[in-house]
């Protein structure tokens, strides 16, 4: 180990970090330290809470329990402008700049130094200088619309050390970088580093982390299941750590299905800005009966596969086959007709409409045909009916089949969206996190109910954030990352540990 | 017509737009503010009308137009701290809210009128406002009167005008204020509290628009009647569209919805066939098509109208 940086004291020290969201303990007793002049890569799978715990110390979030130390003394940060004054700066996912107002502008809001006069000229020397000091180098008078995502990220972290931040935390910076931004970020990183800065990176992306780190601390489902310096760390050790182990046991009965016809796609696939392709040249085969799993980090091109699937985005090449009927040239409502469901992401935007009630919501997919029209007209009893089977036979708790969709929680909306697509008894089902903020209960409920239409005869394609849930739920998984297919796993072969390196840009060999 | 008509005519339309200007360019200044911050004031016509019947109750029985202004204003900044409460704090919708205003400012100033005076006797009048007159400056043929004769709410409103202009683009806590009507989220990340800038937003709005009101019924009208704004409220905002955000060009759009009164009121006197509700017609119809030559390149503060809910 090395003598030199575990003789220093922690500059930040969290302490039993507890922070609970209606359904999900986000953070659950974490101890998270950072020292000076280190790079600290914070990692863990989609949703292990690492965004919650850099928002508490930023004060965006304030914790349920725990105590934060700053320098040794213990700290109350109500908000994020205690933060600032503690020298603390954080860059998030999504950027905090105002498009229309140029580098000098973003920089000077809430600006404590400036008294009332907006003193530009000031502003711009002292930006300057640290410009020059820290070799990050953006047009002052430049608008950041008119900005590449490389350059706004060098105005973020311009934006923090102009505040006087030494410890800078950056939650996932790379992900819409280019190669060569990447590179230019982390040279300014290193000398930020050189220069006594403190650094917390978020990434999913491991060669990242050996490239640029110097400890790491993993969290998974809210816990810190690893903390070390990178040097000693083995990649295995890692991805275990973000993964979990390999234990595998049958929770469910699934039958040996053997029925005919697939979901086929062919070379799909989809341009982003700049002819830049999201899903690239996907293909695959989902036969009935059997249940596919996609594994992938957020924002690899899985959302974007089921949304070209069920036809909400077109797809600029390749072809899709619903029981060898062509349908990537048809509308959703014809692919809807022929057998298709979708559980969406968005449960509150793309699952309900949520200012109506559960029984129109129950046929949205279906309100055009038998038997919930008569005569051209709504037939409401039957609606009625199919909505309070929906809501019995999945326990979803509402008052009744005319409770608004957007009265009910989140968690509930969730337990009645899956309940109206299995129970309107598809071909194909598309589901996105299915379980995502359900309780133990009703996501085993689920869980289970996905397997019965398995083994009644539904192809399910499956992406899930949980790498646990595909395990027990998938006869097969796919792996993307970057929009492509790289790695395919039979059930009896799923190992957690080479689909959590694959998704995370390691090439097997 | 001869050279000498035509310069009469542009004088007298010069001394007569800047009052006319007056009431919608207060109002209007107050909803640059408050949209600047990202809130859309519906209601400015319902806060005209209330500070117009208070401003001319103050001054019919305390004969006191200093305190009937300040009385009008405070009326305005009550009823921008309702708007504020039911947009900002509760997070209504702030057209349904604005509507609703503008109806109880519209109802309530004609019924507190019609209870006070009733509704057949002749109406109250007050003196109007009286003009400053700029010893030798004033007498400058052509410009003396436009310049140096206005009455002396004009020179506060433009002195206002410079401030807010200076406030907005070029102080810290005008960046703030922009920047909450942006992106609050940025605003409370970069540590500036939204919901304090737009509560001084909506106080303002109101403020400038009661004393709109004021203006229109006690340096203009000298009295009160039904509806007497007219409309004008929704010129305001219509004009800040116009002006795109930045408060000499605002000014500049009221101007000319000044100089068109001024002018329709000139020709129905030199054209009286053509019918009197056709010369009305005109401020508004050129203020719409003002509005559609410039108002669609116009880019409104990325939140105007919505409501900020923290952590979300
Ligand atoms: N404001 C919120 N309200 C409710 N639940 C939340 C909120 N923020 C986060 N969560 C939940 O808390 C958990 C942890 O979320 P968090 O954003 O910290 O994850 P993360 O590790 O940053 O994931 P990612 O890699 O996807 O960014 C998730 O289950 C998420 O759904
Ligand atoms: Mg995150």
């Amino acid at each position: 180990m090395n003598m030199e940086k575990s003789i220093k004291e922690p500059i930040v020290k969290m302490e039993g970090i507890v922070k609970t969201f209606p359904n999900v303990v986000a953070n659950d007793g974490i101890d998270f330290e950072i020292y000076p002049k280190e790079i600290h890569a914070l990692l863990g799978e989609n949703g292990a809470g690492k965004t919650t715990l850099m928002n508490i110390l930023y004060g965006l979030y304030k914790p349920d329990r725990g105590t934060i130390y700053i320098y040794g003394k213990k700290v109350n940060i109500r908000n994020p402008s205690d933060a600032q004054k503690l020298g603390i700066g954080m860059v998030h996912q999504h950027f905090s700049l105002i498009p229309y107002f140029n580098v000098l502008e973003n920089i000077s809001i809430g600006l404590k130094e400036l008294k009332i006069n907006l003193n530009t000229n000031k502003i711009k020397e002292k930006l300057d200088r640290i410009m020059q000091e820290y070799g990050l180098q953006v047009d002052p008078e430049k608008k950041i619309e008119e900005m590449s995502v490389g350059e706004m990220q060098r105005v973020e972290i311009l934006k923090l050390l102009f505040r006087g931040a030494n410890i800078l935390i950056l939650d996932e910076p790379t992900s819409a970088l280019t190669p060569q931004e990447v590179e230019e970020l982390f040279k300014s990183l290193k000398s930020l580093v050189n220069q006594d800065k403190s650094i917390v990176i978020i990434t999913h992306k491991l060669y990242e982390v050996f490239e640029i780190s110097d400890r790491i601390t993993v969290l998974r489902k809210g816990k810190v299941t690893y903390k070390g310096f990178t040097k000693d760390t083995e990649q295995e050790a890692l991805v275990e750590a973000m993964v979990g182990r390999n234990v595998v046991f049958e929770e469910f009965n699934r039958k040996e299905t053997n029925y005919t016809g697939s979901l086929k796609v062919i070379g799909l696939t989809v341009y982003g800005k700049g002819k830049i392709p999201i899903v690239n040249k996907v293909s695959f085969e989902l036969k009935r009966g059997e249940i596919l799993g996609i594994a992938a980090v957020a924002g690899n091109g899985e959302k974007e596969l089921i949304d070209a699937l069920f036809g909400l985005i077109k797809a600029n090449e390749g072809k899709i086959f619903l029981d060898d009927k062509q349908i990537d040239n048809k509308p959703t409502k014809t692919r809807t007709q022929l057998g298709l469901s979708y559980i969406p992401g968005e449960r509150l935007t793309r699952g309900v409409a949520a200012g109506l009630s559960l029984s129109f919501n129950s046929i949205l997919h279906d309100h055009w045909s038998d038997p919930y029209i008569k005569n051209s007209l709504l037939n409401e009893n039957e609606i009625r009916k199919f909505a309070r089977k929906i809501i019995s036979s999945f326990y979803v708790n509402a008052n009744s089949e005319e409770t608004l969709a957007k009265q009910l929680s989140g968690g509930n909306i969730q337990k009645f969206i899956v309940g109206r697509e299995i129970l309107r008894e598809p071909k194909y089902i598309l589901a996105v996190n299915p379980t995502s903020g359900l309780d133990v209960g009703a996501t085993q409920m689920v869980r289970q109910a996905l397997i019965e239409m398995r083994n009644s005869g539904a192809g399910i394609l499956l992406s899930s954030e949980d790498l646990d849930e595909l395990v027990s739920l998938s006869d097969r998984i796919i792996v993307m990352y970057k929009g492509e297919i790289v790695g395919s796993f039979k059930r009896g072969e799923f190992d957690k540990l080479r689909i959590g390196s694959l998704m995370m840009g390691k090439k097997l060999n | 017509m001869n050279e000498s008509l035509i310069l009469l005519l542009i004088e007298t339309i010069l001394i007569g737009m800047v009052p006319r200007a007056m009431p919608i360019f207060s109002a209007a200044l107050g909803e640059t503010v408050d949209q600047s911050a990202g809130i859309l004031n519906l209601g400015v016509e319902g806060m005209m009308l209330m500070g117009a019947i208070t401003g001319l109750l103050v001054d019919y029985y305390y004969h006191n137009i200093v305190f009937a202004f300040l009385a009008a204003g405070a009326v305005g900044i009550l009823f921008g701290a309702i708007h504020g409460v039911l947009v900002i704090t509760m997070k209504l919708d702030q057209t349904v809210i604005g509507t609703a205003l503008w109806f109880v400012g519209w109802g309530l100033s004609g019924v507190i009128y019609a209870a006070i005076f009733g509704i057949s006797s002749a109406p109250p009048t007050v003196q109007t406002l009286g003009h400053i007159y700029i010893p030798y400056l004033s007498s400058i043929p052509f410009f003396g009167r436009f310049i140096f004769g206005e009455d002396p709410l004009v020179y506060i409103l433009i002195v206002t005008l410079i401030v807010v202009d200076y406030f907005l683009f070029h102080t810290k806590q005008g960046l703030n204020l922009r920047t909450v009507g942006q992106d609050p989220r940025v605003a409370e990340i970069m540590g500036v509290n939204p919901y304090l800038y737009r509560y001084a937003a909506v106080i303002f709005g109101g403020l400038m628009a009661g004393i709109g009101g004021a203006y229109l019924s006690l340096a203009i009208v000298g009295s009160f009647y039904f509806d007497l704004t007219a409309g004008m409220g929704f010129i305001a905002v219509a004009l800040v569209y116009f002006g795109k955000w930045k408060p000499w060009r605002v000014f500049a759009g009221t101007l000319i919805f000044g100089a068109v009164y001024v002018f329709y009121f000139m020709m129905e006197n030199i054209y009286p066939k053509i019918p009197y509700e056709f010369y009305q017609m005109l401020p508004y119809v050129v203020t719409l098509i003002m509005i559609l030559i410039i108002g669609t390149k116009a880019r409104a503060p990325a939140s105007l109208a919505l409501p900020y809910v923290k952590g979300e």
